[in-house]
């Protein structure tokens, strides 16, 4: 009886892992880079207060950096006027750009009510890249869809883009920085990111 | 004649901005909205949405991808027009407005005017063929309608009845119609030319626009419901003002993404989201950055 017990549970043990033993493939690395995001907002909404403006950004730094292709994302949002930069220009605008972006995270997530993460799905794209679709459920019962574009490069998952209910990031800032550029130049763009992210460290000051 | 017809003008007009001067600030960073859009998954979504994907894809694939704007001279200045008044006037009077209510008053309030404007949900919902959520939809709404006090208190989403989001616009889309130039219009704010004549059902569909207009309480009713939308998109706007370089081009896109997230009832093909489109010219994919700096 005891021995039928013991080969029941170990079919049970292996029934249960095999699919995660099927699905195990490259893949799994990219969920793995969604999951490290949001397990890194969700600690620092967690602490938001007592990290205040400057521990949000000294911990969300990394992990936003390492999780984004920035350079990449930086050529797809300046569109055709990529091209028209040189290497140094190009170098500046990434570092702005990427200081925009923390700054915005580390004054947006600024607090937490319960808000949870939860997978939904993963599809991969004619193009190779996957589509990761989650959702952020706040406690009032609003759920939010957030879904990822990412896309592999030298054997590592980076994301390139975050849609959240259907307002993709990068069609946005594309759009946005593409217009600036055409009616103010580069360094307008440039000033414009500039004063975005002081504008975003002053209530940290307050 | 002039006696009549003058304030019955002006009041139709405070209408039609009550109906979308929240459209108008309705880009999908919007918090408030965003619960909405979540909320368009019906039972048989899928079910619609393939049916969809496969007759209309190829005009919101479009729609999405074009940033092409022919009226912008002219859009700029109304966007920038309506800028200035809502933050001059709306604005300050909605923050009031939330500070002198309880949530669950502006609750109530909300719940009360979206009731009313849920006949034209169902309308769309059979234009669209959708009649399984159609029946659900008028379920919903004599719900909400009789044992929750005229919309007061939301009975359809206690009980499983989940709220829809459904407009003329949405249905011309779905019957193959494209965007239509991106239109800002004095007062009402973001639209598209495939989205206005949804001015006209949302209005002749709403039971609160016949019984304010017979008690003559058109312009209150209307007011109140235009302060609360917008106290419901304070969220959404002040996020707009930190992180938007350009205002104009950021309501614009998100608008024009909301339309097609909706239209898609909430769920886009994956591939509408790759990024091959985005991508100009081939031949600074090697250069290297590798000095990301930060600076705090």
């Amino acid at each position: 009886m005891k021995a039928l017990l013991k080969a029941l549970l170990t079919t049970l043990l292996w029934v249960s892992l095999a699919p995660a033993i099927c699905k195990a493939g490259p893949d799994d690395a990219a969920d793995a880079v969604v999951t490290k995001l949001q397990s890194t907002l969700l600690d620092v909404m967690q602490h938001a207060t007592a990290l205040g403006y400057t521990g949000r950004y000294d911990q969300l730094a990394p992990v936003l950096t390492s999780s984004f292709d920035v350079p990449y994302i930086s050529r797809l949002v300046l569109g055709k006027y990529w091209s028209t930069l040189d290497h140094e220009q190009k170098s500046e605008f990434i570092k702005t750009f990427v200081n925009y972006g923390i700054a915005a995270a580390a004054s947006q997530f600024d607090g937490y009510n319960g808000e949870t993460f939860r997978p939904v799905s993963k599809e991969q794209l004619e193009s190779g890249r996957v589509v990761i679709r989650t959702e952020l459920v706040k406690t009032d019962g609003e759920v939010i869809s957030l879904d990822y574009l990412l896309s592999e490069k030298d054997g590592r998952w980076y994301i390139l883009n975050v849609i959240a209910n259907g307002v993709s990031d990068l069609s946005l800032k594309r759009a946005e920085y593409t217009a600036v550029i055409r009616d103010q130049g580069f360094d307008g763009l440039l000033a414009q990111l500039k004063q975005k992210t002081e504008e975003y460290k002053e209530p940290a000051a307050k | 004649m002039n006696r009549y017809q003058g304030p019955r003008k002006v009041s139709i007009f405070f209408w039609l901005a009550l109906h979308c001067l929240g459209g108008g600030f309705a880009y999908a960073q919007s918090r408030q909205n965003e619960a909405v859009g979540a909320q368009t998954t019906g039972p048989d979504a899928a079910e619609v949405d393939a049916g969809m994907e496969a007759t209309n894809e190829g005009s919101i694939e479009a729609d999405a991808a074009s940033s092409d704007d022919p009226l912008e001279s002219v859009n700029r200045p109304v966007y920038n027009f309506n800028d200035t008044l809502d933050k001059a006037i709306l604005e300050p009077i909605a923050k009031g407005y939330v500070e002198i209510t309880p949530r669950l008053v502006r609750t109530g309030i909300t719940n009360i005017y979206e009731n009313a404007a849920y006949l034209n949900v169902i309308l769309n919902d059979i234009l669209q063929g959708k009649f399984e959520q159609a029946g659900a939809d008028f379920t919903r709404f004599v719900f909400n309608t009789t044992l929750g006090l005229a919309g007061l208190v939301d009975i359809g989403t206690a009980v499983g009845l989940e709220k829809h989001e459904e407009d003329f616009g949405q249905t011309l889309a779905k019957w193959g119609s494209g965007e239509g130039a991106y239109l800002v219009i004095p007062l009402l704010g973001p639209n598209t030319v495939r989205d206005t004549p949804d001015y006209g059902t949302a209005l002749v569909t709403n039971p609160l626009f016949y019984v304010s207009i017979a008690n003559a309480i058109l312009i209150p009713v209307a007011a109140v419901g235009i302060i609360n939308k917008r106290a419901n998109l304070l969220d959404a706007t002040r996020l707009r003002d930190e992180a938007a370089v350009d205002p104009y081009t950021f309501t614009r896109e998100a608008y024009r993404q909301r339309r097609a997230f909706l239209i898609y009832d909430g769920h886009p093909p994956a591939e509408h989201y790759d990024v091959d489109e985005f991508i100009e010219q081939e031949g600074t994919e090697d250069e290297e950055f590798d000095d990301i700096l930060f600076i705090k």
